[in-house]
């Protein structure tokens, strides 16, 4: 359903234009179903850049040269704040109870790199180290985490560790308690210092490469409840990346609902702990 | 096959004449074999090669220069021809493997002698060995990398070993060596899988794989599969209807329909399923038969098939299996999509039952409302058969449903709820809004109930989900009730996420009690919020608002400012005008920007001048948005000015520039707009010159623009392309025709679209070729389109001659759909007895989609068709006149 379009010329197949360059500097894909959503999305910014026109922006988009400011914009429109802490525990716990450990029992020196790709406004890497603090393990041993967002707003809010009621829906009161303290009397809780300078945050878009390079080569990576957003062919190109530079033994978690069976041989689905997790194939050098 | 690409050095060749004396002998061969030429020329073969007559391949021989035939000597049997060491140490061999090819060699028509190449294969088979033994392995991953291996290198002879491998107890290797065969294996391997597949069909596990091969090979595979069907072992036959299924020949069909009669349920079951694959149209009685025989067993699949295959006459014969409580559901799924508007009726009377199967009907239902409206535009009057046809069982049946239903089931009961009347079913679609699956059909269902459910629309404006919320604006505003602008003027007030939304409701109401409140928040920080607020006061068009907007052209706040702008400015108030050309010297350069823009719509002399100024002495923004206004400005001076600015320092001020000037059509900028299509170093002013010079026109412009149909960058190619499509030259017709040789469907596509908008009978040769041989969907959618929209009769003829490509045949049926009523007798062509009957049918649904009484009577011509398919099309679709009177024509 389309809310904003009326105000604006969609013209001369510029929605399908502007859907394709999306998709190719964002993977975001938005399908025939969803062209509605997009231009609703990004209709405020076309509008704040003072043109009339569609068509206008998707040439801004792709030739000017202050289109890298532009593309921060675009991302911020088009990010899924959409997360809370303590969201597929399944998973968090099998890296903690079993993963870890493993790594550790196998490695004495080195830190184990874990990398939140898609880390919206932060939840997801401070449950990570929550989780690991809980468990003793934060601290202890060498883990660096490093949690990154194509969205600049999204990390900024990361950063500032500030969150509202909806981001505690499911985490255990006891924990919201341990580690969480009330900003004054607004209905607003800061994280504990000790987890949020645990994790590096950066602004990355995971179609670029340049981007990407420094944190592919983690040994854990959490790309979860992203490529539902992505077209199968981004998806490929996106685990292919990681595959090519994963430190063994490579970790991949990816969320429930989506299966990378179908896209990539690189990597194979093995049960741990209670949850599934892609680890990397010997053989996908 | 074999896709070998060896080095020449490996393959030497020799010559004999028709008494096998060698004539040459190459030095390749000489190298390989180690026998010089001297030593060889001249003597008999079987001198040179002693054991040819007992080792049977002297016989090969005679029969090449007897019968004119290529034998090959596979190493695999023979090994060798001409005995001689490996060249390399081997572990395996003593002697040098060769593939030996023995050709006929020829003068005029005559054989002559012997052409026979020896190909040196010893590395390869010895590496062919060794992946083999590893395909033995024990550990999986050795397995697979071997079979990758043989699937993917080029250079080896991947089937035997990979057909070993379909026998692998891992899937992963049997779907490599699946993938690998499908690909690259050769005829005599898919032959040697075929013999396979009938001694082995019991091995389950080799069979699906080598099924899958046979499903994903080019190979001819049909004959020995028909000849599997009448095999005397059922599970043979039963396997061989089920690859028939899957490959999707339609020459498999007369085979599978006598298979309906096969003594095996099995065989008979996996043979209707592929008569359901194969969309086979001559089956559908034959299939609607075994439907009706209730067959627990077979009657599922024949109704799937049915629907499958999607021919409408077997509707009625599926009505009477409505009544049988096991089929009842598949056979309303048939009915959803191969009924007429009189399977309305019956599915009704089921879902007014107690313990009706609710989701079943609905889902039939609303299969139906979607056909009827994406082929006939008549969605609404499935929606009122419906209406009149569910009584308050059903209607209640309906409700309870919408209860218990998953998110994924809600959509069919939604809409079809939302064709209903009365205060439970309003309250019901109120409370859908609240699901995101279901919400656009319930928000068009609340729209048609109109102002009955706006208390209850009003209602959920205080709900907490903003979805809901933004969904009951949207409805109120469609709706357009007075009363509801009390409280959307509060939710413009209050709820900061709906304010642009409730402007756009509040403009669609037009209530005068909203402009206060929009006036109030002309200065709000978003541009977009300001953007719907300014369209809203603009679209309400109050009296009061030339003196109300006067004193806000000078108010303190530059938001307030540039809003109050774009109202004077839309209205073009002329007690405002003074204050408009002082905006355009503002100290904000928003204010001074919307000020330019607006400009153009004032009659006052002075903004020429004004813009002019702007242009050439403006910030960067402010001079582009000049530009751009400037195509509406009137005098001989404005031009200049605008050529002026095609050298701007600032890409955008040249854009706006270049499109201006394309606007006003001015032939004489054609040459500076050529050198920016051609090297600005910005592509998107070059996309404006190249469109400025398409509307420009003329020689030169076609000669300009042309080259760039080749450049890398998509834009400029579809720039040039649709500018080419609008040049009425000649000279830009060429180009266009080349284009449609591009690799690029995206390209042809283009062309497609730019030729249509031309006239001529190249053009529209062009396009009826395209139609009738493109590959690529969108593009002969798109050459389907052009030729209807170009509406000529040459082009319809065309059209209708198409429809008898069955993979063309929907695209086309629906652009004949929309053919103007001046050339229905061009369409009506089709149904002439010499027409093919696939055309003739075609033509039928063409006619019976249209929304005309003269298409009406033209089908009256297909009542006496010779065809019975073509009869029961058209009375189909003459009984089912959407209940029209003769006023409801167009």
């Amino acid at each position: 359903m389309g809310f904003n379009t009326g105000n604006l010329g969609v013209t001369g197949g510029a929605d399908r234009l502007l859907r394709d360059l999306v998709h190719e500097r964002t993977g975001l894909f938005f399908d025939n179903g969803k062209g509605d959503l997009l231009t609703d999305k990004l209709s405020p910014l076309v509008i704040e850049r003072g043109f009339t026109s569609l068509l206008d922006y998707y040439y801004l988009l792709k030739y000017d040269e202050t289109a890298r400011d532009e593309w921060l914009n675009v991302m911020d429109a088009l990010s899924v704040p959409e997360t809370y802490f303590w969201r597929e525990m399944d998973q968090i716990r099998a890296l903690v109870e079993v993963v870890v450990p493993r790594w550790f029992a196998a490695h004495d020196a080195g830190p184990l790199k874990i990398w939140s790709a898609a880390c919206a406004t932060g939840e997801e890497p401070l449950t990570i180290a929550l989780a690991l603090a809980e468990a003793g393990w934060l601290g202890r041993v060498p883990i660096e985490i490093h949690a990154s967002d194509a969205s600049t707003s999204a990390v900024e809010r990361a950063r500032r560790g500030i969150y509202r009621e909806r981001s505690f829906r499911n985490l255990p009161p006891t924990l919201r308690a341990k580690y969480f303290t009330q900003v004054g009397a607004t209905q607003t809780w800061r994280i504990d210092d000790r987890l949020h300078t645990a994790i590096k945050w950066m602004v990355v878009n995971l179609m670029n490469e340049a981007e990407v390079a420094p944190l592919v080569t983690a040994n854990i990576i959490f790309c979860r409840n992203v490529f539902i957003y992505f077209s199968d062919q981004t998806i490929s190109r996106t685990v292919r990346s990681f595959a090519a530079h994963i430190r063994p033994p490579g970790y991949l978690f990816v969320a429930a609902s989506e299966s990378l069976l179908r896209l990539s041989a690189d990597f194979d689905l093995q049960e741990i702990g209670d949850a599934f997790v892609y680890v990397k194939r010997p053989d996908a050098d | 096959m074999g896709n070998l690409t060896p080095s020449d050095n490996s393959i030497g060749v020799f010559t004999t004449d028709a008494s096998l004396v060698i004539q040459i002998w190459d030095g390749a061969l000489a190298r390989l074999t180690g026998i010089p030429a001297d030593a060889a020329c001249g003597k008999l073969l079987v001198a040179l090669l002693p054991n040819l007559e007992e080792s049977r391949l002297l016989a090969r021989f005679q029969r090449v220069l007897d019968e004119g035939t290529v034998e090959v000597l596979a190493p695999a049997f023979h090994h060798y021809l001409i005995p001689c060491p490996t060249l390399a140490p081997s572990k395996r061999f003593d002697r040098m493997q060769q593939r030996v090819t023995i050709a006929p060699l020829r003068e005029d028509e005559r054989v002559v002698g012997a052409l026979v190449t020896i190909e040196d294969v010893t590395a390869r088979i010895e590496r062919e060995r060794d992946l083999s033994e590893q395909l033995a392995h024990a550990d999986e991953d050795t397995r697979l990398g071997a079979a990758r291996t043989l699937a993917e290198d080029e250079s080896l002879e991947p089937a035997p070993p990979l057909l070993g491998a379909l026998e692998d107890e891992s899937w992963r290797v049997r779907r490599v060596a699946v993938e690998g065969l499908a690909r690259r294996a050769a005829p005599e391997a898919i032959a040697a899988l075929l013999a396979s597949v009938r001694e082995n069909h019991h091995h389950l596990g080799l069979l699906n794989s080598a099924l899958q091969v046979l499903a994903m090979s080019d190979v001819d595979t049909l004959s020995p599969l028909v000849e599997f069907l009448h095999d005397k072992d059922a599970d043979l036959r039963m396997q061989a209807a089920l690859a028939l299924g899957e490959q999707r020949d339609e020459r498999a069909i007369p085979a599978l329909l006598g298979a309906l009669d096969d003594a095996d349920t099995n065989v008979r079951y996996h043979a209707i399923e592929a008569l359901g694959k194969l969309r086979a149209v001559e089956a559908a009685a034959a299939l609607a038969c075994v439907a009706e025989t209730r067959d627990f067993f077979l009657a599922f699949p024949a109704l799937d098939a049915l629907t499958r295959i999607g021919d409408a006459s077997v509707a009625p014969r599926i009505v009477p299996l409505l009544e049988d409580e096991l089929l009842r559901e598949a056979a309303a799924d048939a009915l959803g999509h191969l009924g007429d508007e009189e399977t309305i009726a019956p599915l009704a009377a089921l879902l007014n039952t107690p313990n009706a199967p609710t989701q079943a009907v609905a889902t039939a239902l609303a299969a139906l409302h979607d056909r009827y409206a994406k082929l006939f535009g008549e969605g609404a009057y499935i929606a009122d058969l419906s209406r009149n046809a569910i009584n308050p069982t059903g209607a209640q049946n309906l409700l309870d449903a919408l209860n218990e239903s998953s998110h994924a089931d809600l959509r069919p009961l939604a809409l079809v709820v939302g064709w209903l009347e009365g205060a439970a079913v309003e309250r019901a679609l109120t409370r859908l809004l609240g699901h995101g699956d279901a919400r656009g059909e319930t928000v068009e269902a609340l729209v048609r109930h109109g102002s009955r459910v706006t208390d209850l629309l009003i209602e959920q404006l205080g709900s907490e989900d903003l979805e809901i919320r933004k969904s009951a604006v949207v409805a109120l505003g469609r709706i357009g009730d007075a009363r509801a602008a009390p409280a959307l003027i509060k939710v413009l007030e209050d709820d900061t996420e709906l304010i642009i939304v409730a402007a756009n409701a509040l403009a669609q109401i037009g209530d005068p009690r909203a402009f206060e409140a929009l006036l109030a928040l002309v200065g709000e920080p978003s541009a977009a919020v300001r953007q719907a607020v300014t369209g809203a006061l603009n679209s309400l068009g109050s009296p009061e608002m030339p003196g109300r907007v006067l004193p806000l052209l000078n108010d303190p706040d530059a938001n307030v400012r540039e809003s109050a702008v774009k109202i004077a400015g839309y209205f073009g108030y002329a007690e405002c005008t003074d204050l408009l050309l002082e905006r355009c010297v503002d100290e904000d350069e928003r204010v001074r920007r919307a000020a330019i823009e607006h400009l153009p719509y004032l009659e006052d002399e002075r903004v020429t001048a004004a813009l002019v100024h702007a242009l050439r002495h403006e910030t960067p923004k402010v001079r582009a948005a000049a530009a751009g206004a400037l195509a509406q400005a009137e005098g001989p001076e404005v031009s200049t000015y605008l050529l002026e600015a095609l050298a701007d320092e600032d890409s955008w001020v040249r854009y706006f520039a270049a499109r201006s000037l394309g606007w006003q059509m001015f032939a004489e900028g054609a040459d500076a707009l050529a050198r920016l299509a051609q090297a600005d170093k910005s592509n998107h002013v070059r996309i404006a010159a190249i469109e400025a010079l398409g509307y420009i026109g003329g020689e030169s412009a076609a000669r300009f623009v042309a080259p760039l149909v080749k450049s890398d960058e998509p834009d400029l190619v579809r720039a040039a392309i649709a500018a080419l499509g609008r040049i009425s030259h000649p000279d830009a017709q060429t180009p266009l025709f080349e284009a449609l040789r591009s690799t690029d469907a995206e390209v042809r596509a283009e062309v497609v679209v730019a030729l249509g908008e031309r006239v001529g009978a190249e053009a529209l040769e062009q396009l009826r070729r395209v139609a009738a041989t493109d590959a690529e969907p969108r593009v002969f959618a798109a050459a389907c389109d052009a030729l209807k929209r170009l509406g000529t009769p040459e082009a319809i003829a065309g059209l209708v001659s198409l429809t008898a490509d069955a993979i063309r045949r929907e695209t086309v049926v629906a652009a004949l759909a929309q053919t103007k009523e001046a050339l229905l007798e061009e369409v009506a062509r089709g149904l002439l007895p010499r027409q093919p009957v696939e055309v003739r049918r075609a033509v039928v649904e063409a006619l019976g989609r249209m929304k005309s009484q003269r298409a009406s009577e033209l089908l009256r011509r297909a009542l006496d068709d010779a065809d019975a398919s073509v009869r029961a099309s058209a009375r189909g679709y003459r009984r089912s006149a959407f209940g029209r009177r003769p006023e409801d024509y167009s």
